[in-house]
């Protein structure tokens, strides 16, 4: 098989985008895949500092389709996996500092070197979105289960069909199982039915990320994170590999929550929900 | 049991419940980007159209947007005002059933819609 190029969209802001892709192009690098993660998100840069990445930045991504720089010499090698790259936004341009012709000549490119190239699109549904789905092959929208995000995420769906894309898959972030539980929050199966996409992962809501993002270090290396496994099992389901969908639904017991606040025993998250 | 439950007799929907019905209202006006207004003329269309055969209670129409089984819809509710009514019909030439009727009439009988 080819390489694949995904998008990482989702029309709403701060739903996890970012955040999603690190942790998909993280796994999918700790599956032995040769992976860029491209932050398409020119002026508001961030993929870089959710990476640890941030001091290593020389060139960027407007530097590259500009012809400044090489590609090879604009990608940052991870610090701890040798096959993930990053290829940064550029932090003083604006969205149209680049073209859709310019960006899908840039997947081109990517696409010789790598397995997969994640793009982290930014939010909304002008140019800069439209470059970054415009040379991806496969589209995955983050949301979260409220009613903003869902609405917009419809409206990315039907932007994503009429740019002749196929239908993209859901990775459903910041689900808060304890609310689902007391009937506070929409089920997952709600938000699939009202949106009719197939369902890529569900994530949890986890403090953990957010210290994961201040330490610059993905949410995928904590073992006993329940939103990191969750990151892992979408990378391969992404992979091709037929991941039951266990990565949530219970809140975390009393003794779980000890266990993480000793600091030791079994990860949590090998606890597996009984359906 | 809560106390709307006790008085209605029915489970007050969840939060979670109510965003779903919500999005599912806002979306299928979204998707067909139907608004107001546009209701609101395709229901004086449907008046004009169906009050030349029929009297209809203008006060109890209702034309709204719904979501069901995957498909989006357009529901018109067209109450009748009388209980029964009977009209002489000009059948159009080309049905095949006009060469049979008698002297190229044809009598329909309407039923008043029961509310369900």
């Amino acid at each position: 098989m080819g390489s694949r190029v995904l998008t990482i969209t989702s029309g709403k802001g701060g739903v996890g985008k970012t955040t999603s892709t690190a942790n998909l192009g993280t796994a999918l690098a700790m599956q032995g895949k040769k992976v860029a993660v491209v932050d398409s998100d020119i002026g508001l840069r961030n993929l870089d500092a959710v990476l640890g990445l941030e001091n290593r930045i020389v060139y960027d991504l407007v530097d590259v389709v500009e012809g400044q720089c090489r590609l090879r010499q604009a990608l940052i090698k991870d610090k701890r996996l040798p096959e993930l790259y990053l290829l940064p936004a550029a932090q003083t341009r604006d969205k149209n500092a680049i073209n859709s012709i310019q960006m899908q000549e840039l997947c081109q490119q990517l696409r010789q070197d790598f397995d997969f190239v994640l793009i982290d699109s930014p939010a909304g549904i002008e140019q800069g979105f439209r470059n970054a789905i415009v040379g991806a092959d496969e589209i995955i929208i983050v949301a979260n289960p409220e009613m903003a995000s869902v609405r917009d995420s419809d409206r990315i769906i039907g932007l994503v069909e009429a740019a002749g894309k196929p239908e993209p898959r859901l990775v459903l972030n910041r689900l808060r199982p304890e609310m689902v539980k007391r009937g506070d929050m929409m089920e997952v199966a709600d938000v699939i039915e009202v949106l009719g996409i197939d369902l890529l992962g569900v994530v949890p809501d986890d403090d953990m990320i957010i210290v994961a993002i201040n330490k610059g270090e993905p949410i995928v290396y904590d073992k006993r994170s329940r939103a990191g496994r969750a990151f892992i099992n979408a990378a391969q389901r992404i992979i091709g590999e037929e991941v039951p969908l266990d990565e949530l639904v219970e809140a975390p017991t009393l003794l779980e929550r000890l266990r993480r606040l000793v600091g030791f025993g079994p990860a949590m998250t090998e606890k597996r929900v009984r359906s | 049991m809560g106390v709307f439950q006790f008085i209605t007799g029915r489970k007050k929907p969840t939060p979670g419940e109510v965003a779903k019905e919500r999005l599912k209202v806002v979306l299928s006006h979204d998707r067909i980007k139907v608004n107001p207004e546009l209701l609101e003329q395709i229901k004086a269309d449907l008046l004009t159209v169906i009050s030349r055969r029929l009297e209809v209670d203008e006060q109890h129409v209702q034309v709204q947007m719904a979501r069901e089984d995957h498909w989006d819809k357009l529901h018109a509710d067209v109450p009748i005002k009388r209980q029964k009514i009977s009209f002489e019909w000009d059948p159009p030439a080309h049905t095949p059933v006009a060469d049979v009727l008698q002297n190229n009439k044809l009598r329909v009988d309407v039923e008043r819609i029961e509310e369900e």
